[in-house]
């Protein structure tokens, strides 16, 4: 579904990514892992087209996406969250999904017909499947940590994409947080039939739940393959795992 | 034929050292502007008023000492002088509380200061006309390109690149000018090695307006001081930073080339409409180039 | 769980001030009402450039560019051409709109102070203009005696006919501000980004806001010119842009009805201050200076917070 390939994108003389592939199947939960700075959100940012990559191909449903804004990029089906919980700290929770439920909808422009009327279902299911629905009035910036990345992702989710991408969704949460939140993303690929991307530090965590990884170093990726195929690799043990085994 | 009448080489030739001339006074004020803004990255509002109290603070000066060259160099150090221990003030007392806020907040106190300063200068020296001779030495005309050209605007040919590589030299060469440029850039590096980040902006505050005050200072001699003249400099000092590039120090001196000498070939061409040219080439700059002609430190 | 759109008791408020409003011309000497009327057109500025600004997030320097286009659009039309009154109303607020979104066409592309530089440099050049083209819009001088129609040519009339389209357009705004527009539009003050990855065109939006918000400040410009009866190059520049801004940071950006309040406090602070000091832009500047130390979510932001911060402990108990 998702192809990226050979993507390289650098800032002045860093190479943040170099020569990096990707492959996302329809159905998959496909993990990127890697040490810190080896170059995964670029990565993230680059299919979403908040940056441009200098070199490479990105394809989505065998469509080129690179150059596409945004906004463009989100209509034809990738949805995103961000490693800083990045929502509408002003707005009620049940604004913040309701903004990406209306855009789905392409009703962010009517002007006359109050929004407390419109798209109220879509964004109360949505509420209801990730567990937010009895915080839904309160302010989005006074709930937990661990509420707001929940948040991040009930936003992804209004934009019924086919495919999302989490960056490091349980970062800075406990371990049962962290539990909660995987059986969360792992319940909504199955309910909905959703394609993940996700990039993880806890390695528990990926080999349990991803179907594919993804490892980078430096901008490269070393390896993609099953979580077996990855376990056994001797390069990803000496490089990543070595010191964690 | 009319053309070559009017728009003789001597006449286009005067124009362009009457705009250069005009480019040096707004290219110190605009220093100062840009230099505040890239270090503290505020536009400064009240960088107009700071100017006009210089021109005003020149004039008392002249004024008391009696004329006379002495007089008029006493003017050139002190008036800026004054505008700078007015700005030391209101950036201690006030402004300095209000870095850790929005920036709009930092904006809104410099229009605030605008404000109080432009009536405190109403009480201070009234609302009349004032104006100043230049010293002996620097009245008269003497010709260029066949035509009397003001001796005065070429002293400001001659102050202006004197400001200018004075600038350079400090900020590339001087230990403070070295913090200051590199507070523009990074500010949380320059507070991780231990300088006080606080006196850096007071300092960078204190001497952008020092030159507004040099400015005001220089262009008293060549035009009415009066009221008002605060509104027209800083609207032109924010689009010559805007086109120059914000915090870029050579691009407020391209952005006053531009400006003055536009306007000065407007009055040329199209009398009437002759502050209309400057807008129109600075819409034109910022059509091709949205952020401005050289890079900005932002 | 699902409030009206406008509660109960908000409607009954603005009904009550509705009508004390419109008694008041029966009681209050002509001064007095001359000088509501004048706030109204003021209040009615400052709305619409709240719209962009504090729940839009952009840098709207120079807004009143767009009262002065409209004022001028009807003060021309109605001196120099024979068309009827009622064109120039509707024509005024339409050039106005069409100014801003020209204008923001150049502005969208930035963000924050960039925005707002040019801004003031487009919108400068318009004034420049305004101030030098003689023939057209008498220069510096303006234009004055502009012929009013009959109807709303007097004090009393004209004030009905403004304090009705303020009260009209504020409904308008207010729609607006709860639809689903309205709603997008805060998210993407607050978030620009995550708007653009939820598939927000955030510049379409704030585009959009611009034509809602510059069709509103024409609007004012022509109440201005029923009002005053003249129009100058000052309604162009840019500090009295900057004194629109500061009503509406007076009033409390995140608030409905607070630049309403806003433009009430200094329109009247400068009419009656003007009576009695010259210095009337010094005392403006204290205000100001007063306002980010103290109360920088101004006072219709303050009030909120009191009344919420009541309202929760009581229902806690």
């Amino acid at each position: 579904m998702l192809l990226v390939e050979n993507v390289t994108k650098s800032f002045g003389d860093f190479l943040a990514v170099h020569e990096a592939s990707l492959r996302v199947d329809k159905g998959d939960l496909v993990a990127v892992i890697g040490p810190n700075g080896a170059g995964k959100t670029t990565l993230f940012n680059l299919i979403c087209g908040q940056l441009q990559p200098d070199k490479g191909r990105i394809t989505f449903k065998e469509e080129d996406i690179i150059a596409l804004p945004p906004h463009r990029i989100c209509r034809r089906g990738i949805a995103r969250s961000f490693q800083i919980a990045n929502i509408f700290p002003r707005l009620s929770v049940f604004r913040n999904v309701q903004v990406s439920v209306l855009s789905q909808q392409r009703k962010s422009t009517i002007l006359f017909r109050p929004a407390q009327t419109i798209a109220v279902k879509e964004t109360r299911d949505i509420l209801d499947d990730v567990g937010l629905a009895d915080k839904a009035t309160d302010v989005a910036g006074s709930l937990s940590h661990g509420d707001q990345r929940i948040l991040e992702i009930a936003i992804a989710l209004g934009n019924q994409p086919e495919l999302i991408i989490l960056d490091e969704p349980t970062a800075g949460m406990s371990p049962e947080e962290t539990a909660g939140t995987m059986a969360l993303v792992r319940r909504l690929a199955e309910d909905r039939g959703l394609t993940i991307l996700f990039c993880e530090h806890d390695m528990d965590v990926v080999f349990d739940v991803a179907s594919s990884i993804m490892v980078m170093r430096h901008g490269e990726t070393i390896i993609q393959g099953s979580p077996e195929t990855v376990r056994a690799n001797a390069e990803v043990q000496q490089a990543y795992l070595g010191g964690a085994a | 034929m009319e053309w070559s009448e009017t728009y003789t080489a001597a006449a286009l030739g005067s124009h362009l050292l009457v705009g250069l001339s005009r480019a040096m006074i707004l290219f110190i004020v605009t220093s100062g502007l840009s230099f505040v803004l890239g270090v503290l990255r505020v536009p400064n509002v009240a960088h107009g008023s700071l100017y006009m109290i210089g021109a005003f603070a020149a004039f008392s000066i002249v004024n008391v000492l009696g004329g006379g060259a002495p007089a008029f160099w006493a003017a050139l150090l002190l008036a800026p002088l004054i505008v700078a221990a007015v700005s030391l003030v209101a950036e201690r007392a006030l402004f300095c509380h209000l870095y850790e806020r929005e920036h709009l907040m930092l904006l809104l106190f410099t229009f605030a200061l605008m404000l109080i300063l432009g009536d405190l200068v109403k009480m201070v020296w009234g609302a009349d006309y004032r104006s100043i001779m230049a010293p002996e030495f620097l009245r008269g005309s003497v010709p260029v390109f066949g035509s009397p050209f003001p001796k005065y605007n070429l002293f400001l040919l001659v102050v202006g690149p004197v400001v200018a590589v004075g600038l350079w030299l400090f900020s590339s060469r001087t230990r403070i000018g070295k913090i200051a440029r590199a507070a523009a850039v990074d500010r949380e590096m320059v507070g991780a090695v231990g300088i006080n980040v606080s006196w850096v902006f007071a300092f960078a505050f204190v001497l952008g307006c020092f030159l507004a005050g040099l400015g005001g200072a220089l262009v008293a001699p060549t035009v009415s001081v009066t009221l008002g003249m605060d509104h027209d400099i800083i609207i032109e000092a924010f689009l010559i930073v805007t086109i120059g590039g914000l915090g870029n120090m050579w691009g407020a001196m391209v952005g006053s080339l531009i400006f003055g000498v536009t306007q000065s070939f407007g009055v040329l061409f199209w009398p009437q409409f002759a502050i209309v040219f400057p807008y129109v080439a600075v819409v034109i700059v910022l059509t091709l180039r949205p952020k401005g002609l050289l890079k900005s430190v932002w | 769980m699902r409030q009206a759109i406008i509660n109960k008791n908000s409607l009954l408020v603005s009904a009550g001030i509705l009508i004390v409003l419109a008694c008041l011309p029966l009681v209050l000497p002509k001064f007095y009402v001359y000088v509501l009327a004048l706030i109204f057109v003021t209040a009615l500025l400052a709305m619409s450039l709240n719209m962009v600004v504090g729940h839009g997030g952009m840098y709207q320097f120079h807004h009143g560019v767009f009262y002065g286009i409209g004022a001028y659009t009807l003060a021309l039309m109605l001196t120099k051409t024979s068309l009827p009154a009622w064109l120039g109303f509707a024509a005024a607020p339409v050039c106005s709109a069409l100014a801003g979104v020209l204008i923001g066409l150049f502005c969208v592309r930035l963000t924050k102070l960039y925005f707002g530089m040019l801004q003031i440099s487009l919108g400068s050049l318009v004034w420049a203009i305004a101030f030098r083209w003689y023939a057209l819009t008498g220069g510096d001088d303006g234009i004055h005696g502009v012929p009013i129609p009959d109807g709303i040519a007097s004090l009393i009339p004209s004030y009905y006919f403004i304090l009705f389209l303020l009260a009209a357009s504020l409904a308008v705004m207010y729609l607006i501000l709860k639809s689903p527009f309205g709603n997008t539009l805060r998210a993407v003050r607050d978030n620009p980004e995550r708007c653009e990855a939820v598939g927000i065109n955030v510049r379409f939006h704030q585009l959009v806001a611009i034509a809602i918000a510059t069709f509103f400040a024409g609007l004012a410009g022509t109440l201005f010119v029923v009002v005053e009866g003249s129009v100058f190059p000052d309604l162009l520049f840019w500090v009295l842009s900057l004194e629109v801004f500061i009503m509406c940071l007076l009033g409390g950006w995140f608030t409905f009805a607070g630049p309403v309040l806003g433009a009430a406090i200094i329109v009247a602070l400068r009419t009656f201050a003007g009576v009695y000091t010259e210095y009337w832009t010094l005392i403006l500047g204290v205000i100001l200076i007063l306002l980010i130390f103290f109360l920088p979510e101004g006072v219709m932001g303050f009030l909120e917070e009191k009344f919420k911060a009541r309202t929760q402990t009581t229902s806690e108990r």
